[in-house]
């Protein structure tokens, strides 16, 4: 299975984001972790070894997964035990890129209403229940859809702003 | 096995909109288990839509947490901090924050720090002026603290650090409440 370089660059992008999500923002290896795991990735296509072409993700996945592995076994062979334990991997966007995206960031947020964001408020930080949120704002089920899907469409053309102006860059 | 796995997730994502929120951020907050998040991962990684908006939602969450604002009380004197660098400009939402909590009817007494504030224009100077009134009508002051050297600037051209007290230490600024 051959496949096109954008389609390998696309790849890259989303593999990326799992190594920095399961290794941490900082990790200074997060590249070399990518690299390994498309190598072996294309080397496995190129040679079929992919025995259900329709899970690429899941296959994808399941070569990540190995190499982190390896990368973590490495680093406790390498280097000697840490007497305090490591932290676990920050869960917010690394300050670096929310610095970049803030003023975009605002004017998404600029484009909510007070009820919108405070709609969204606690569905997403205060993790109240759909069911919840609705019979303390008094909106129905499809409003409730509007409004996410809404934010979302904003927030998703801020992404795809950003990753335009990268690959101009 | 896979293949079906992937399917049901697929489906389940793709389906309502509502439920595919609920697993991102739980993805994003790792309160997802183990198996559905390598489930999420798997799909992800040969699903670009998806994989937008687990990004659209990470800059929604930080864009909700971002606006927030920091209150504490010393004695009877309420410190408003911001939680993260800001501008007092007219399209802020730190702005209107910034009033909402300063012109509460209780709000009297109030240090509002300034150190995360890079940027002030005549939005911003005007409702700094209006939470002024509004303590002095209440018999109450604000201050200001630690002022950022753009916003000092301002700050003595439109002269009102002659009408609000500035200080540079925290300790002083509350002794002089």
């Amino acid at each position: 299975m051959n496949l096109p370089d954008l389609e390998i660059e696309k790849l890259g992008v989303r593999l990326r984001y799992k190594v920095r999500y399961q290794l941490g923002f900082a990790c200074p290896d997060i590249d070399d972790v990518v690299q390994e795991t498309l190598r072996r990735f294309l080397d496995a296509s190129q040679a079929d070894r992919m025995r259900t072409p329709g899970a690429t993700g899941a296959f994808l996945n399941g070569i990540c997964r190995n190499v982190i592995l390896e990368y973590r076994r490495r680093l406790f062979r390498d280097a000697p035990m840490p007497e305090v334990p490591p932290e676990p991997p920050p869960n917010h966007l690394p300050p670096t890129e929310l610095f970049e995206l803030r003023d975009a960031i605002a004017e998404g947020m600029k484009q909510l209403s007070a009820r919108d964001q405070q709609v969204l408020r606690a569905f997403y930080l205060e993790e109240r229940s759909v069911e919840e949120i609705l019979e303390l704002t008094g909106l129905s089920p499809s409003n409730f859809r509007v409004v996410l899907c809404r934010a979302k469409e904003k927030f998703r053309q801020i992404y795809c702003d950003r990753v335009k102006s990268q690959a101009a860059n | 096995m896979t293949l079906i796995y992937q399917k049901a997730m697929e489906t389940k994502l793709h389906a309502d909109p509502v439920v595919r929120e609920e697993i991102i951020t739980k993805y994003l907050t790792r309160k997802l288990d183990q198996g559905t998040a390598a489930q999420f991962e798997d799909h992800y990684l040969s699903c670009q839509e998806c994989f937008e908006e687990v990004r659209a939602t990470e800059l929604l969450i930080s864009g909700l947490g971002r606006s927030g604002i920091e209150r504490t009380q010393d004695h009877d004197v309420t410190v408003v901090r911001f939680a993260a660098p800001a501008e007092l400009t007219a399209s802020s939402l730190d702005l209107h924050a910034l009033a909402r909590m300063v012109q509460a009817p209780n709000e009297t007494k109030v240090l509002i720090d300034l150190s995360q504030v890079s940027r002030i224009d005549s939005a911003g100077l005007g409702m700094l002026m209006r939470c002024y009134t509004h303590a002095v009508k209440n018999a109450g002051t604000i201050k200001l603290l630690n002022p950022t050297s753009q916003v000092k600037r301002v700050l003595s051209i439109t002269r009102i650090d002659s009408v609000v007290p500035t200080y540079d230490d925290e300790k002083a600024a509350l002794k002089s409440f």
